[in-house]
């Protein structure tokens, strides 16, 4: 077992479940799968990277801030690109949001240019141990990913704001009954979902290099996350990005580096025909 | 006879009328075109083509993949290997073409179809992230990152479509086929049963109809228009690079039928046009182009979600209302 | 309609000790029903009872637990919905479920589909026209689009795209729900032109007058048990049944 793979692959992995996370979030919500979702990643490592080379402000402070904006980002997404359309067919809102998807893109582009940055480490140096060289920007991803989750975990279970987000989650007209401002509530969800996959961006931009369509390969793997884990089912998300992770930095290594993307997509159909509602999905049946 | 069971007839019919129409209009564009003009209208065509696809198998079976761009590149690269590897006839390779894309599309169904809706919706993109590695890597046939180039241009007997006038007239004319074929298929068995499969598919499996197979035929139609789509693209540009057959040109396939509306082929056609044409219009906004098209995409599904035919029916609906109101009134 | 099944068996439909579990609650216990050509069969009880499931077990939308499940006396009960509609049985849903998005003649057309399908003949259009007037659809203009239907004239719809698929029997969900009192007469002039061509009704009712005027025998369902089977007077004059209605579940009925 080679560990330096195994923290490589394990560290991208879990930025692919935070913005699989912040799908689910939104699919459990509202029951729409967000295109755009990637380009919450970008904009996050984009923002980071605002704050801390352009600002010159100390990486943990960027992080913080870049998600604050995130949350900003989130939210005027929900209203300009989802809210509009919520009583519509469910591809009117994906084209929606493959429309924003662009437009966040090329917004990104001419904001910050089309040459690829970066930000600072949010831990320089390596760790030794045996034969193996681990960066340390590695192990911070791991954890700071960690404690995102648990956070998360916390505010939807644990505080009364999550409780009305499942509320409205489970049933908007109930729960605008119950009054619950559903506009609130469902504002909120997609703020979260793109402060965690914002932080996400963040994270990953010192060790590939941030450009303006970087979001929508780390989309693409993480709707394979989410098929492999198991649609609207969070624990599954992490599950299924941590393994999207390991099966990139594992094929990449042993098998081969062209393949990459259509190693994890190979992986996904095993998955989906062995086990078609996914490794934590629960089985549907339809309703006669 | 009771109302509204005489559906008119298939060649003489509204349908038909606008449709011979266009074409005939469509005919004199070369005289007003150049020759840059005529390329971008070639394109848009064989993009119609691909559009086609999703129209039946969203507009009619409410399946929504993303892989038609790869099946429209299986069907160029079989079309340049049986031209230059097996040295075929330009028409038996083009009918290989599509024949081979639509039975490796109806294969696929069958696999794919096992996934339902979202699952399967996400299956594709996988499909054609793999699609799009093949072309990139599988240098034997699809000639790796170089791509193929020298596909000479298509012929019947002695006469090539070597000019970009001639081209177009083969291409609207394949156009016209196919959009004739569509009417077919719409009021056909088959086509009832794509859309009782859209409407309520537990309801179709109650009306005899078996939801894999169709699905999976429906899918073989639209790799055989992709087929067909992917051998005049070889035909026309000579050249074939895997940086064409990507999933953003797939989605962009998903943008221009609900930009003109899913429910007949005019829809993808409209559709089709204002997206190329717009493309082009706007070149000279270069820097922003691409962000005023992805905020024009969410304004149109704000505004109108069922695309620009939708809206016109709708208005149609309403106008016819009124009258009808007028004339109970007076 | 070319009927030999009939001739060689008496029954068309014929459940055999068929049961269905729901995750320990159970929805269908035991059920044995024999269904004769021709026949208006009712299935009743209270809600929750386990009627509807019983017509999906027999359409094959939920397998059975246990038991068999035969038509004309072929064992279906391994079958795929799609091949059991072919071999001749119809449902309806208590919500209509047609094709939204299109007009009327194509609605029809899908049930003269099935019987171009399965016995390679035409539907004339006497016959359409037959069943329109029974089910006074036959103003209508057909090129409109179902959803300018009447829920009612929907749920009529839907029975006459049964009848045309020819089938042996009809599996018919609370058709006279949410519907007024002239439209039930239409669907009893629908289910009489149905029995005249020889296709069995398994009706589904909860409007006691419609299915006590109408049914031949009925089957009256408990929490998934069968709890007599017999003619409309004998089932009125069961004690047990009376319990079952009056007992606990009573404001749940009219």
């Amino acid at each position: 077992m080679n560990l330096q793979l195994l923290f490589s692959g394990f560290s991208t992995g879990i930025i692919y479940s935070l913005i699989a996370m912040g799908m689910v979030l939104i699919f459990r919500s509202v029951g729409i799968m967000n295109f755009a979702q990637g380009e919450f990643l970008m904009f996050g490592g984009y923002f980071c990277y605002m704050f801390n080379r352009l600002l010159d402000l100390p990486i943990g402070l960027s992080l913080i801030l870049a998600s604050i904006c995130m949350g900003f980002v989130g939210v005027v997404f929900m209203r300009t690109s989802y809210w509009p359309l919520r009583h519509a067919e469910s591809k009117a809102i994906i084209v929606s949001a493959m429309g924003a998807s662009i437009a966040l893109k090329e917004g990104a582009r001419l904001i910050w240019g089309a040459v690829p940055v970066t930000v600072d480490r949010a831990s320089e140096g390596v760790v030794n141990i045996g034969t193996a060289v681990i960066m340390k920007q590695n192990i911070a991803i791991i954890v700071i990913a960690f404690m995102v989750m648990v956070l998360i975990y916390l505010l939807l279970e644990k505080t009364f704001i999550g409780n009305i987000m499942q509320a409205t989650a489970q049933d908007q007209y109930m729960a605008s009954l119950t009054g619950i401002p559903v506009i609130v509530s469902i504002g909120m969800t997609f703020a979260i979902s793109a402060m965690i996959t914002g932080i996400g961006g963040g994270l990953l931009a010192p060790l590939f290099f941030l450009n303006n369509t970087m979001g929508t390969t780390a989309g693409a793997k993480a709707f394979a996350a989410i098929v492999i884990g198991g649609f609207g089912s969070v624990p599954g998300a992490i599950v299924g990005g941590i393994i999207v992770g390991l099966v990139e930095a594992f094929g990449g290594a042993y098998i081969s580096s062209t393949y990459q993307l259509v190693l994890i997509y190979v992986v996904l159909f095993i998955v989906l025909m062995l086990r078609p509602q996914g490794l934590f999905g629960e089985k549907i049946q339809e309703k006669a | 006879m009771m109302k509204g069971t005489r559906k008119g007839n298939l060649i003489t019919g509204r349908y038909m009328i606008t449709l011979t129409c266009i074409t005939i209009a469509g005919c004199f564009l070369p005289l007003v075109l150049s020759s840059y003009m005529l390329r971008v209208m070639n394109i848009a065509l064989i993009s119609y083509m691909c559009v086609l696809s999703v129209y039946v198998l969203l507009g009619m079976c409410g399946q929504n993949s993303f892989a038609q761009a790869g099946f429209w590149g299986v069907g160029a690269y079989i079309t340049a290997n049986c031209l230059l590897k097996l040295n075929l006839g330009p028409i038996v390779s083009m009918i290989i073409a599509i024949a081979g894309t639509a039975l490796f599309a109806f294969v696929l169904g069958f696999a794919f179809f096992r996934l339902k809706q979202y699952y399967f919706t996400f299956a594709t993109i996988g499909l054609m992230t793999i699609f799009n590695g093949l072309f990139m890597n599988w240098k034997e046939v699809t000639g790796g990152a170089l791509g193929i180039s020298g596909i000479p241009p298509f012929a019947i007997f002695s006469f090539e479509f070597s000019n970009e006038t001639s081209k177009f007239f083969l291409i609207i004319f394949c156009a016209f086929v196919v959009t004739f074929l569509m009417k077919i298929l719409f009021n056909s068995s088959l086509g009832r049963q794509f859309m009782a499969i859209r409407d309520n598919e537990l309801a179709a499996g109650c009306m005899g109809i078996n939801p894999l197979l169709t699905k999976s035929k429906a899918f073989a139609i639209g790799g055989a228009l992709c087929g067909l789509g992917g051998a005049l693209y070889a035909y026309l540009s000579g050249y074939l690079s895997f940086q064409v057959f990507t999933y953003n040109q797939s989605t962009m396939y998903l943008i221009m039928i609900m930009l003109g509306g899913t429910i007949n082929p005019i829809g993808a056609l409209i559709g089709t046009m204002i997206i190329s044409l717009l493309q082009e219009f706007v070149r000279p906004l270069q820097n922003y182009m691409q962000l005023i098209y992805g905020v024009g995409i969410m304004l149109l599904m704000i505004v109108q979600p069922e695309g620009i035919l939708g809206g016109i029916k709708a208005l149609y609906g309403k106008y016819n209302e009124r009258k009808t109101l007028r004339r109970s009134e007076a | 309609m070319e009927n030999t099944m009939k001739e060689r068996h008496l029954d068309v439909l014929k459940l055999e000790h068929v049961s269905k579990n729901f995750g320990g609650v159970v929805a269908a216990d035991d059920i044995c029903i024999e269904i004769n050509p021709g026949e208006i069969f009712g299935l009743i009880g209270p809600n929750g009872a386990g009627k509807t499931t019983i017509l999906n077990i027999i359409m094959g939308i939920y397998d059975a637990d246990k038991g068999n499940i035969y038509l004309g006396g072929t064992d279906i009960t391994k079958l795929p919905t799609y091949k059991r509609a072919r071999m001749g049985i119809a449902r309806t849903f208590q919500h209509p479920r047609l094709l939204t998005r299109c007009d009327i003649l194509t609605n029809i057309q899908m049930g003269i589909d099935l019987t171009k399908r399965t016995q390679k003949q035409n539907v004339d259009e006497s016959e359409l026209r037959e069943l329109l007037e029974a089910a006074n659809l036959q103003d209508v203009d057909l090129s409109l689009s179902v959803g300018q239907l009447s829920y009612g004239q929907q749920k009529l719809l839907e029975i006459v795209r049964a009848v045309l698929s020819h089938p042996y029997i009809m599996l018919v969900d609370e058709p006279a729900a949410g519907l007024n009192h002239r439209e039930m007469d239409y669907i009893v002039a629908l289910f009489n032109i149905a029995v005249k061509k020889g296709i069995a009704v398994l009706l589904i009712e909860h409007a006691m007058d419609l299915v006590m005027g109408i049914c031949d025998r009925i089957t009256v369902l408990n929490f998934g048990k069968q709890i007599m089977t017999g003619t409309p007077d004998e089932v009125q004059n069961n004690d047990e049944v009376i319990a079952a209605y009056l007992g606990g579940s009573a404001n749940a009925e009219d």
